[in-house]
């Protein structure tokens, strides 16, 4: 309780944090497979497979554990410039953001109710909470569900695919 | 002369052109990307050429969920395609901009920049998609439905999302319109997903895979029955078809083995022909020798077959719940964009429903909706769905129709009255 009560004087990171929405919802669900069906849904937008993985690394140089790496990225930044933190922050505006940050930031939820908005615009969720389920392995109607991970396979055959290939990849 | 610049800035592809004229000069991808082999960025139109090799090309898009996110990137591709395509100088022309519906202030803010501060157009008019895509039905029968009632519901799918919107007297209804979050760009992702985890790994050839997914996927107007054949062995199943990659020697780019095996599923139509489709094919012998099962596909031919996948892909548009989206599919998103507007609206919405957007090519597409559509509206309301003869240049040409109209000019807001004003004040006069 006392902790409570002191964490309000006390000083706080001014960091913005910058969380989609829907990565906020998966992070607050405790279960691991709404996480994985999030993640997922997200990836459909993405534009290349590899790069998105890819780009965090190289906005932090010292993160390196190998020893041989460090010793050889000193001596790479003795001869290009260092960047400066304003330097850093500059590029990090120019940085395109993504579109859910932008929509945070429009802040559409504090609009009256009967302003028509992107985010009133969205249909919903389906009437009917029905859902045909398709085997992940083959494509065929799925009868059955991996209790390790939650996706669905049709046979004994696509079970043992499964179970070889992608159990628990998403999920874990 | 006036010189009208219109441009429809989709988030997969742009259409550009000349106002008054029927087609377009340039429908270019609205990306850039960088092959493997070379530091180049390839801008736009020269992704399209043929002898480029595009295969595990890195892509980069001006657009993240069908919103503008990046301006310094559409700005590098707006100016390659001014100066090398349509040849225009932007400070002696007028520019029509079509923009996705609820675009943000912020994003406006930065495309009015983008238009009068760093190309100098002399006017601006923003328009939505869908009251672009009814202004052209509408000019195309003068005593159709839609010219007549001047009310039509707009069914927009297309790269990033999908629109249901009524427009009511050349205007966007905006409180009527539901938006779904699938679209091409999903769909092309979910099939690279399938196909990689099934037989090659795809998940970098964004661009192949978009030719698959426009030469082979169709709409299944049955899907239980389509799974049934699916399953089945040899010739009996209609749906299976191989795709050859390319191999960047002989060809650059990838195609469908043998078309008539691609379009066998369209004889499927009444479920009647099955049979009789067998024996009157002698050129199939030639075929015999191609692998008869999934498994045995050689992958060192660098192909793969696809069965399910041709219509379990589209059918996501349908319902997007299969996929684990908590949202309705589309027959339900134009039901309730139908039933936010005025009941009296609704018979003649439910008669002029026009499918627009890329997404709507699938062949069979109109048909399934229909058959979706007709259960949930009341027994009383025809239901009649109108494919576009074009569906991605369909927004264009309206553009094109509402550039060449007399009173254009009157609409604009010009660059005076940019720099008098700002932006979210002559924003207003787009009344959106």
């Amino acid at each position: 309780m006392d902790e409570d009560g002191s964490s309000s004087i006390r000083r706080m990171s001014t960091r913005a944090r910058k969380i989609a929405p829907k990565m906020a919802a998966a992070l607050a669900s405790s279960d691991n497979r709404t996480q994985a069906i999030l993640a997922r849904l997200d990836a459909l937008e993405n534009d290349n497979a590899a790069i998105e993985t890819v780009q965090p690394m190289d906005d932090d140089d010292e993160a390196s554990l190998d020893d041989d790496d460090q010793v050889y990225q000193k001596r790479q930044s003795k001869g290009t410039k260092r960047k400066t933190r304003q330097a850093k922050a500059l590029e990090a505006r120019r940085a395109p953001r993504t579109f859910l940050e932008l929509l945070n930031e429009a802040n559409l939820e504090s609009l009256p109710s009967h302003v028509p908005s992107y985010l009133r615009a969205a249909v919903g969720p389906p009437s009917s909470t029905s859902r045909r389920h398709f085997c992940t392995v083959c494509g065929f109607t799925a009868t059955y569900t991996c209790v390790q991970c939650g996706m669905r396979f049709c046979c004994i055959r696509c079970q043992t695919i499964h179970k070889d290939t992608r159990c628990l990849k998403f999920v874990a | 002369m006036p010189n009208v610049v219109v441009l429809d800035n989709g988030a997969g592809l742009v259409k550009a052109g000349i106002g008054g004229e029927r087609d377009p000069i340039a429908v270019v991808p609205n990306c850039m990307a960088r092959p493997l082999s070379s530091k180049k960025w390839l801008l736009a139109d020269q992704l399209l050429s043929s002898t480029e090799d595009l295969t595990s090309a890195t892509l980069r898009r001006p657009f993240d969920r069908g919103y503008l996110i990046n301006p310094d990137l559409q700005s590098t591709l707006w100016s390659h395609i001014f100066t090398t395509l349509l040849k225009i100088t932007p400070s002696q022309s007028s520019l029509l901009l079509t923009e996705p519906l609820f675009t943000l202030p912020s994003i406006q803010r930065s495309v009015d920049e983008l238009v009068f501060e760093e190309f100098n157009f002399k006017s601006l008019f923003v328009s939505d998609c869908p009251s672009l895509a009814h202004l052209y039905e509408a000019s195309r029968s003068p005593y159709g439905m839609v010219s007549k009632t001047q009310c039509s519901l707009v069914v927009d799918c297309g790269f990033s999302f999908t629109h249901a919107a009524p427009v009511f007297q050349n205007f966007t209804l905006n409180y009527g319109v539901k938006r779904l979050d699938l679209g091409g760009k999903a769909l092309t992702n979910y099939l690279k997903e399938l196909v990689s985890y099934r037989s090659v790994n795809v998940m970098d050839e964004s661009f192949t895979m978009d030719d698959v997914k426009e030469k082979l996927c169709f709409v299944s107007l049955d899907v239980a029955r389509d799974l049934q054949i699916a399953r089945k062995k040899g010739k009996d199943n209609h749906f299976r078809c191989t795709y050859v990659l390319p191999d960047g020697i002989t060809h650059t780019k990838g195609f469908v083995k043998d078309p008539d095996e691609a379009n066998r599923y369209l004889s499927l139509g009444d479920g009647a022909s099955v049979l009789s489709e067998r024996k009157d094919d002698p050129n199939q012998l030639g075929v015999i020798e191609k692998p008869e099962d999934r498994r045995t596909v050689d992958l060192s031919k660098n192909e793969f077959s696809l069965t399910n996948e041709r219509f379990i892909v589209p059918e996501m548009i349908f319902r997007p719940a299969d996929l684990g989206m908590n949202q309705a599919g589309i027959a339900a998103c134009i039901l309730r964009a139908v039933n936010s507007c005025h009941p009296f609206l609704h018979p003649v919405l439910y008669k002029s429903i026009i499918l627009t957007g890329g997404s709507t090519r699938f062949p069979q597409f109109a048909e399934r909706l229909e058959k979706e559509l007709r259960p949930l509206v009341p027994a009383k309301y025809p239901v009649n769905i109108s494919s576009q003869e074009d569906p991605i240049l369909g927004v264009w040409r309206g553009g094109s129709l509402l550039a060449s109209s007399p009173d254009f000019d009157a609409m604009c807001v010009t660059k005076a009255e940019y720099e008098e004003l700002g932006s979210a004040r002559c924003r207003r006069r787009f009344l959106h």
